[in-house]
């Protein structure tokens, strides 16, 4: 009498029923993280993941998950559980996000535009391309002037500056004993990005233009403009933008708190888990030498999202993850708490 | 012959409302049909007891069955649904447990319209049950009771 309908598409199907409301069901492979939180949460086990390793390897060219469009009974469930939003559901095209009686996680990626600086940093640490930074910069031509120099005494010498000054008029050298910092003030913008990064306030810089002389300008009137953008779709809220930025702009809540523990003595350093990871937290340790053999995998478990698609496909069950808390907006339905509740084993 | 078995089931249900103190215009209304055929009805002229017969016999039938074989007579959901509440010969009561995941079967299932969603949770509303049992059968979760608080079928299985 009722009956699901499936249509696949080119990355992805749809399974939709109507009768009542219209209930869809759309999947996107190309978000799809492949931890298998949908199948273990689908309460008709309509839900199939492939394994992950071949996939990402591309060893196998097939979607990652598959459903059963005879079972599936469109609850919304995989998709309100979903760590990365890779199903959507909507009923009456309205997503289930924004329906109040469905749960969704508590989760955000934000970036401060009054405190954030256009470094760039951000955008090019963040594993999923989720981030773009667009800056207008003074140029010479302009016929931009000001001040700027660099007071040996208190610098570090980290190269902070170095590393994001846009015209490349900054040189620190590092070398042990005999470090340095110079500025080359025939490139330099006054855009005062230096001066806002610099962690111990080691750069004195103007810009005659905007300032009219005022050695000591507040950051917050430097020239450097610009905008940040976070693709809501792709980010998976790893925290790498929020432990990279220099000034703390980028604020990052994960979905879940919890625990990564690798058993060195099982893991054969295959490498799948690193390829699986959606937020390069794993890596192969740097080798000193070429000769060394790596005998474990390095975690930088900061950036971990505890989505378990490490776990799911490691060859030898060397990965435990574990998730020791969830945020998610009140509900109740006393089978969907149980759903989010179940997801900390 | 189907037109007939449907004239029959009016009849019972004509019959059912004058019972519980309806006046022809009421049926008339309620019925969707004409005044002077709700008089034919109760005096008992326009129609052959067989077709009575045959339309008494789909009522004592078992509560899915009745319903299904309504709905094919009639071949109109609102018209099944009103002679449907009208002859039903049982009273149920419908529990639904905290199993429930919302998703909605149930409500698209019930041709009588007795299913609504609210957070998350179906509720059923008893008056409107039938007593058909769709609902309990294809619930995913196997959250759904439906209960007989009272029965006066005529016939009871054996």
């Amino acid at each position: 009498m009722i009956a699901n309908t499936k249509e696949v598409k080119d990355e992805g199907f749809d399974i939709k029923r109507s009768a009542e409301e219209v209930r869809n069901l759309s999947f996107k492979d190309h978000i799809c993280i492949g931890c298998g939180i949908c199948e273990s949460t689908c309460p008709v086990d309509a839900i199939n993941v492939a394994e992950i390793g071949p996939i990402v390897r591309e060893e196998v060219d097939m979607p990652k998950i598959d459903i059963d469009e005879d079972k599936c009974v469109l609850c919304g469930m995989c998709s309100g559980l979903c760590p990365v939003d890779a199903l959507d559901f909507t009923i009456d095209s309205e997503p289930i996000s924004n329906i109040v009686s469905y749960p969704h996680y508590i989760s955000s990626a934000e970036i401060d535009d009054d405190t954030c600086i256009y470094c760039q940093r951000c955008e090019i640490a963040c594993p999923r391309d989720s981030i773009t930074i667009a800056r207008s910069l003074p140029e010479r031509s302009d016929l931009v002037t000001g001040e700027i120099e660099a007071d040996e005494e208190t610098c570090i010498h980290c190269g902070i500056c170095d590393e994001m000054c846009p015209t490349d008029a900054i040189d620190v050298d590092r070398t042990p004993g005999e470090e340095s910092i110079e500025i080359d003030k025939d490139k330099c913008v006054y855009c005062l990005l230096c001066k806002k990064i610099c962690p111990v306030d080691a750069i004195k810089a103007a810009c005659r233009i905007c300032s009219y002389g005022d050695y000591d300008l507040n950051p917050e009137d430097a020239v450097t403009t610009g905008s940040s953008f976070i693709d809501d779709e792709t980010c998976v809220k790893c925290g790498w933008c929020q432990e990279i930025c220099p000034v703390d702009a980028a604020k990052v809540k994960k979905q879940y708190e919890g625990t990564l523990d690798i058993d060195e003595d099982k893991c054969t350093v295959c490498g799948t888990c690193i390829d699986v990871c959606p937020c390069d937290v794993l890596s192969f340790p740097e080798s000193p030498g070429p000769a060394t053999i790596v005998d474990n995998i390095h975690k930088d478990e900061q950036y971990c999202i505890h989505c378990g698609a490490c776990e799911r496909a490691c060859p030898v069950d060397a990965i435990d993850v574990k998730i020791t808390n969830v945020d998610y907006t009140p509900t109740k339905s006393k089978s969907w708490i149980d759903k989010f509740e179940a997801l900390k084993n | 012959m189907p037109n007939h078995i449907a004239s029959g089931l009016k009849y019972l249900a004509a019959i059912e409302l004058k019972k519980q103190g309806f006046n022809q215009q009421m049926i008339a209304d309620e019925l969707d049909i004409d005044r002077s055929t709700v008089s034919h009805y109760l005096n008992g002229r326009n129609l052959s007891w067989n077709s009575i017969e045959v339309a008494k016999t789909i009522t004592n039938l078992c509560p899915k069955d009745f319903l299904i074989m309504t709905r094919t007579l009639f071949k109109d959901e609102q018209k099944t649904r009103k002679i449907v509440s009208i002859c039903k010969s049982g009273d149920y009561h419908a529990e639904v447990t905290d199993s429930c995941i919302g998703c909605g079967l149930c409500v698209d299932l019930c041709l009588m319209k007795a299913v609504s969603l609210d957070s998350l949770k179906a509720h059923i509303n008893s008056i409107c049950c039938c007593g058909c049992l769709i609902c309990q059968e294809r619930c995913p979760t196997n959250s759904i009771k439906i209960l007989e608080v009272n029965n006066d079928r005529e016939y009871e299985r054996s």
